[in-house]
């Protein structure tokens, strides 16, 4: 589903943000990118949604290379993409129904398929009967949720997620990675950075660790999960 | 498709909502440039109508200060009528001037009460045929007038009708010059002020972005948004500028033009006022084009 070969990330200041990245990761896989902060984790997930490009390397995803992508062909590539931050990127004048139909909008799908799939996302997240409130009138938590609703409505390949539960309480924390974890039983693959060591420790999965840039450490989950996934997915950064 | 271009406009209508201090502030920039571009195209096209008519009545007028007998104006007259570039020769008594000019005062002929003709000379009015009519013909038929010694007291106004197409000149040339300031001008606030949207709005550009929505969904909006606001900017220009040409063009450039003999002040011709809704639109337009150009670059890389 997704490969890194080489992936190196420079900028102008002349510090590399990210050095000689190779990783592979299955589909309906889910994957935890840890790491201290300024480890890379979050430039490697906007080398994933092109939001940056590589400075030297290759990405492929869905065995396409993106690294090639011109400004055309990056928003459809999006469109298999969820994307979650951690300060939610919700519009705060938009209601919580219509943040959650906008990708749908971007697609072009008709009104009432739009109404339709909006009113199950939201309800697959216990936010239905929050339809027509406005993000800064809903908790944190309520916020992330329709955040995760938004990158789920449109039923991507991969969920990217930078820090989702960064700005959330623990009880708040636990509901949306059992949203994850329903999102990567239906088969989308997950890759979220994170370095919340006991979220990782209550939901084991595949560790990949960056320190300074560098990929430190590629661990498969010690317990495996609710989809099975195989012990030969991860690669070490190590030649 | 009209679902797609209504789901647009709706967007761009939502959005000056939501921002109503800086859509006021772009169409009321349009409006104003627009306004003072209008003002200055009423006082020029009515000076330029004005001169128009004037250069259809070139003419020479032969003051005769002592008038002679009826008999030997009528010569003089015949003489000057063999003239080649000479249309007619029509003789005007100072009865009949001092009537004329009364005329022409209309409301304000009670100004000349109590005089009487003789204040006003007689004349010959030598009009040019429409062939020869031209400045050059007009020296030249004046010239030979001045040879002949009966006609000493000649008016022509060729030095005055070159010194006005100098000032047409300069007042198209100028007006030109600063519609196209005001133009610059109103094309870079409403740049300016789309951009200061954009801003305010840089996590909805983010968002799309994010969600996979192309450079032209990204931009569509803003640019129904910046026509919008154009368009509506340029129909405030033609109310703005209907009602100060009613309530002061009219009256103040009437009155300086009375003395000209032209009794009627026009507004905009027909063309214009589409002209100026439209013109309003392409800069609302062009604006935002400006201010999007690179600021969706910078979203969606």
């Amino acid at each position: 589903m997704i490969q890194l070969f080489n992936v190196c990330k420079a900028y102008q200041r002349g510090e590399n943000a990210l050095n000689d990245i190779t990783l592979k990761v299955e589909k309906g896989e889910f994957v935890y990118l840890t790491g201290p902060s300024g480890a890379g984790k979050s430039t490697l997930l906007k080398l994933l949604y092109c939001a940056e490009r590589p400075t030297r390397g290759q990405i492929l995803v869905n065995a396409r290379n993106i690294t090639r992508y011109g400004p055309a062909r990056i928003p459809y590539l999006r469109r298999n993409l969820g994307i979650i931050f951690q300060d939610f990127k919700l519009l705060k004048r938009r209601t919580v129904y219509e943040n959650v139909a906008f990708p749908l909008e971007v697609q072009g799908r008709k009104r009432y398929e739009i109404s339709k799939k909006v009113y199950q996302t939201l309800k697959s997240v216990g936010l239905e009967h929050r339809l027509k409130h406005y993000p800064l009138q809903l908790s944190g938590g309520e916020q992330q949720r329709v955040a995760v609703a938004r990158a789920l409505v449109v039923d991507p390949l991969i969920l990217l997620a930078d820090e989702p539960t960064g700005n959330l309480d623990p009880e708040v924390t636990l509901d949306i990675m059992e949203l994850f974890k329903s999102a990567n039983a239906r088969g989308t693959t997950i890759i979220m950075a994170t370095h919340d060591r006991n979220l990782i420790r209550q939901f084991p999965r595949r560790i990949v660790a960056l320190d300074a840039g560098s990929l430190a450490t590629d661990d498969l989950p010690l317990f495996r999960g609710t989809n099975g996934i195989s012990g030969q997915t991860g690669m070490t950064g190590q030649p | 498709m009209i679902l797609r271009a209504a789901y647009f406009l709706k967007r761009a209508l939502r959005n000056m909502r939501q921002s109503p201090v800086l859509s006021m502030a772009s169409i009321g920039t349009v409006a104003v440039a627009l306004a003072l571009l209008a003002f200055f195209a009423i006082a020029v096209l009515n000076v330029q109508q004005l001169t128009a008519s004037w250069g259809e009545n070139l003419a020479i007028v032969v003051y005769l200060d002592d008038v002679p007998d009826e008999k030997i104006v009528k010569g003089w007259a015949k003489d000057i009528g063999t003239y080649p570039e000479v249309a007619s020769v029509t003789f005007v008594s100072r009865k009949e001037a001092f009537e004329r000019f009364r005329k022409r005062l209309g409301d304000d002929a009670d100004l000349v009460e109590g005089l009487g003709p003789d204040v006003l000379p007689a004349s010959l009015e030598i009009s040019l045929a429409d062939d020869w009519r031209s400045e050059s013909v007009l020296t030249t038929v004046v010239e030979r007038l001045r040879k002949d010694h009966r006609f000493d007291d000649l008016q022509y106004g060729q030095g005055w009708l070159e010194k006005l197409e100098a000032f047409l000149f300069l007042l198209r040339v100028s007006g030109s010059a600063l519609g196209g300031f005001l133009v610059f001008a109103a094309l870079v606030i409403v740049a300016n002020t789309i951009k200061l949207t954009l801003y305010a709005r840089q996590d909805e550009l983010e968002a799309m972005a994010m969600v996979g929505g192309t450079s032209l969904f990204i931009k569509l909006p803003y640019l129904v948004e910046g026509a919008l606001q154009g368009l509506l900017g340029g129909l405030a220009a033609l109310g703005l500028s209907f009602l100060v040409f009613q309530l002061i063009l009219q009256k103040s450039l009437g009155s300086m033009l009375l003395i000209t003999g032209i009794d009627t002040i026009h507004f905009l011709p027909p063309i214009w006022p589409g002209l100026l809704i439209i013109g309003g639109g392409f800069i609302g337009l062009l604006g935002s084009l400006f201010a999007l150009r690179k600021f969706v670059r910078f979203v969606a890389p």
